[in-house]
Formats: structure tokens, sequence, C-alpha cells
């Protein structure tokens, strides 16, 4: 009785030994994803790299449509609030042109974005200042996929149902991620060094375009949400 | 056969005859006398009920932006666009206030704290009832005419004005002397062009369209 007694003690003192040797391997564990997970938190899915005319396997159709697309645009820029209709046009081979007019219909601003480089045709005073037009040349590139790459890599996000189109170039990184269940670009996110710069929202597809997109930027106060209008 | 080729015709003429009303303004003769029959638009002009088509040109497109809805004026200084097409949208300019009410969400202004909507505001009252006209200091005029509309063409002199607009163009029916359209012309030669239809000019118009809850 006594020796079945011992038996059971030293299993249960095995058991316990065993747990905090579980417990202290999945805190390390956890460390050491939480690490690699800064640096990389696409590192350990299966990948596939793409050359740079395979951009055009990314499932994102609204760079390429030809129609004239208008949104309904709601901007707010620290405390202004700038609203009307945003109007996309391709108008040639990764050249776009993208104004925006008020509801009476003059314009606010009217860029030309060619190859990633964003051209003012015309801009109104307190909006025409380098430091926004910068950051209105990143948010159209980032939805437009204009900006130049170094590489393309794809990663497989089984587990949340996801395929992650990383393009890459230096420390900067602008991921568009795919839900492979409904196969269309949710998710765009721009990364500096890891840390997230901007992230755009693209919701309730019509066809192969996004009715509503909100665009955040998170290390200033700016913030765009877009309703489709045809 | 012979009737559909007089049909087409006779809409081929009828065509012609209104290209060619558009197109053939002059100068006024006499300035002062066009000036005089004019001021009548002020005074005619207590209240506008109207629906409006606008039209935004733009270079790059081959098609313009429509958009439509109704219009409300109340002298002297009420005024309400409400924007039915291509979504619901109210603006209210109510003395120094402006209300705006986007699909559900309300929001007030006054002009003086938004110039643009402030200007936007007076240029609006500023061509229904005539005043913009007369406003040498700030517009430079010149007065056209067809047989049946008057054409005034005024090109903003201050600065601030000029950068957003090259012409206004505002044009006028003979017959009752009442604005049909507004052409808002920009430097790049992109215009908004809205025109008033249906026109009911001096009814009662209910205050509560000058309100937004």
């Amino acid at each position: 009785m006594k020796s079945e007694f011992r038996i059971q003690k030293i299993k249960i003192l095995h058991i316990i030994r065993n747990s905090k040797f579980v417990i202290l391997n999945s805190i390390f564990f956890s460390i050491l994803v939480v690490i690699s997970s800064c640096s990389n938190p696409y590192k350990k899915l299966s990948k596939q790299d793409y050359s740079h005319s395979q951009i055009k396997n990314i499932p994102y159709a609204l760079p390429y449509s030809e129609k004239t697309i208008i949104y309904k645009t709601d901007i707010r820029f620290y405390k202004n609030d700038i609203s009307g209709l945003l109007i996309i046009k391709k108008t040639d081979e990764s050249v776009y042109r993208i104004a925006l007019t008020t509801q009476f219909g003059l314009k606010i601003f009217d860029f030309e974005l060619n190859q990633g480089n964003l051209n003012v045709k015309y801009c109104v005073e307190y909006l025409n200042k380098k430091i926004i037009l910068n950051t209105f040349e990143m948010d159209f590139n980032l939805l437009l996929m204009q900006m130049n790459f170094e590489s393309l890599t794809a990663y497989d996000n089984k587990m949340e149902s996801q395929r992650v189109w990383q393009l890459k170039s230096g420390k900067l990184n602008y991921n568009y991620i795919q839900n492979i269940n409904s196969d269309k670009i949710e998710n765009i996110r721009f990364k500096k060094r890891n840390s997230e710069k901007i992230s755009l929202g693209l919701h309730s597809y019509k066809g192969d375009i996004p009715e509503n997109i909100s665009l955040q930027h998170h290390n200033i106060k700016l913030e765009m949400n877009l309703k489709l209008i045809q | 056969m012979t009737k559909i080729l007089s049909t087409i015709l006779s809409f081929l003429i009828f065509s012609c005859i209104l290209y060619a009303q558009d197109k053939d303004f002059k100068e006024v003769n006499d300035i002062n006398k066009t000036q005089t029959e004019l001021a009548k638009l002020s005074k005619n002009t207590n209240s506008i009920q109207s629906t409006f088509i606008q039209e935004k040109h733009l270079s790059f497109l081959t098609e313009n932006i429509i958009s439509k809805g109704e219009f409300y004026f109340q002298s002297p200084n009420k005024l309400r666009w409400e924007y039915s097409e291509p979504f619901n949208y109210i603006i209210v300019f109510n003395d120094k206030n402006i209300l705006i009410k986007d699909e559900n969400k309300l929001s007030t202004f006054d002009t003086e704290s938004n110039k643009m909507f402030s200007e936007i505001n007076n240029m609006m009252i500023g061509s229904i009832k005539g005043s913009l006209f007369t406003d040498s200091e700030r517009f430079k005029v010149k007065y056209l005419e067809n047989s049946s509309q008057y054409l005034l063409e005024l090109d903003p002199k201050l600065p601030e004005m000029k950068s957003m607009i090259k012409t206004i163009e505002i044009y006028i029916d003979k017959s009752d002397i009442s604005v049909s359209s507004i052409k808002m012309i920009e430097s790049s030669d992109d215009y908004t062009s809205i025109k008033f239809v249906n026109r009911k000019m001096n009814q009662q118009i209910d205050n509560s369209k000058f309100n937004l809850k």
C-alpha cells in the first residue's frame, strides 16, 4: 500500500516537473515567437518568390480597371474635414489621374500618378504643402499598387486563410493580404522596419472593385473613408 | 419613309437652332439698358424652388459626372441644396450658419470659420440675386445676349478667387428675367455647370426647409 502510494507520489512529482518544463518551454517558445515576429511575422510560413512582372498574379483588380471609378470620400486630417468625390481614372500604363472635387464640383486637387510619382495638376493652397503631397503620394501608391519594389514574395497563412503578397524595398514592406476564401485583397499594410505606418481595409467587393475602403495612418492623424458610387 | 425622313430632318433643324441659340451670343449694345433690365432680377426674386442638374467636366474624362437634386432659395440669404444623386446630401446656408446632412450625419459650421463655404454661398446667392455682377470690385463683367437669353461673364479680380475660378457664366432667361444656369470655369478649363429646371418663382417655402435636424 505504502509503496503504491510512493509510486503515485513519484508519478505526480514527475508530472509537475514535466508541466514546469512545458510551461517554461512554452514561455521560451512565445518569447521566440515574439522575437521572430518582430523580424518577419511570415517567416515560418510556406513561401514562394515571384518576379517583378508577376505582380499581376496578385488578385487586385483596382489598379487595372479601365473604367472611371468614383468614390464618395471623407478625409479627416487633424481637425480638418474634407469631403467630396474622388475620381480615379487610369489614363495609360502606370499612369492615373486622381481628382477630388467638392459636392459643388470645384476641384480640391487633381493629381497625376505616373510610375509612382505624384505630379500636381491643381491643388488648393491649404493642401499644397510638400509634406501633405508626399503623404498623398504614399497613400495612392498603396491603393493603386504603384510603388517601386525590389522583391515579391507570397506567404501562405493557412491558419488565417490568408495569402500575404509582400512587396519589399529595403526596410519598407508593402503587404497585400488576400482572403483565400473570397480570393480578394482585404487588407493592405505598409510597414517600415516592421512598424506599421499605414493600413487599408477593403470591404464589400462589387465585382472586382471594393465598395468601401478605409485608410488609416498610424503616425499622423489622417484617415480616409471611401464609398463606391460608380 | 418620307415621314421618317421629315422627322429626322425637322429634328436636325431643331437641333441646329438649339445649337445656334447656345453659341450665338453677342455683346449687348446698351449696357445701361441691360443693367436696368437685369435689376429686375433682384427685385423679382424673393424665392426660388427648382430642380437642379449639375454636370462636372474634367478634361481627362470622356463623360461628365452628373449630380441632381432640389434647390430652394429664400431672400435675402437662405439657401438649401438637396442632392439626391449620386447620394443623399443636404447643405443649408441660413444667415451665418451652414448645416450639412451627409447621409444621416449632421454637422454645423459658421460661414466665418469656413472661408470656402462662405465664398460658395456668396457666389451662389450673388448669382441668383444679381448682386454678383454689380460687384465691380470683385468681378470684371461682360454682358452678352442672344434672342432668348442674357449671358454674363464674370472674371474674378481677387487673387484667392482667381486661383479657384477663371470665369463664372450666368445664363438669364429674357422671358422672366430668372437665372436658368450657372457655369463655373476653372483655370484648367474644367468646369461645373448647374442648370435650374422647373423653376417656381416667388412661392411660399416652408421655413423648416432651412433647418436641419
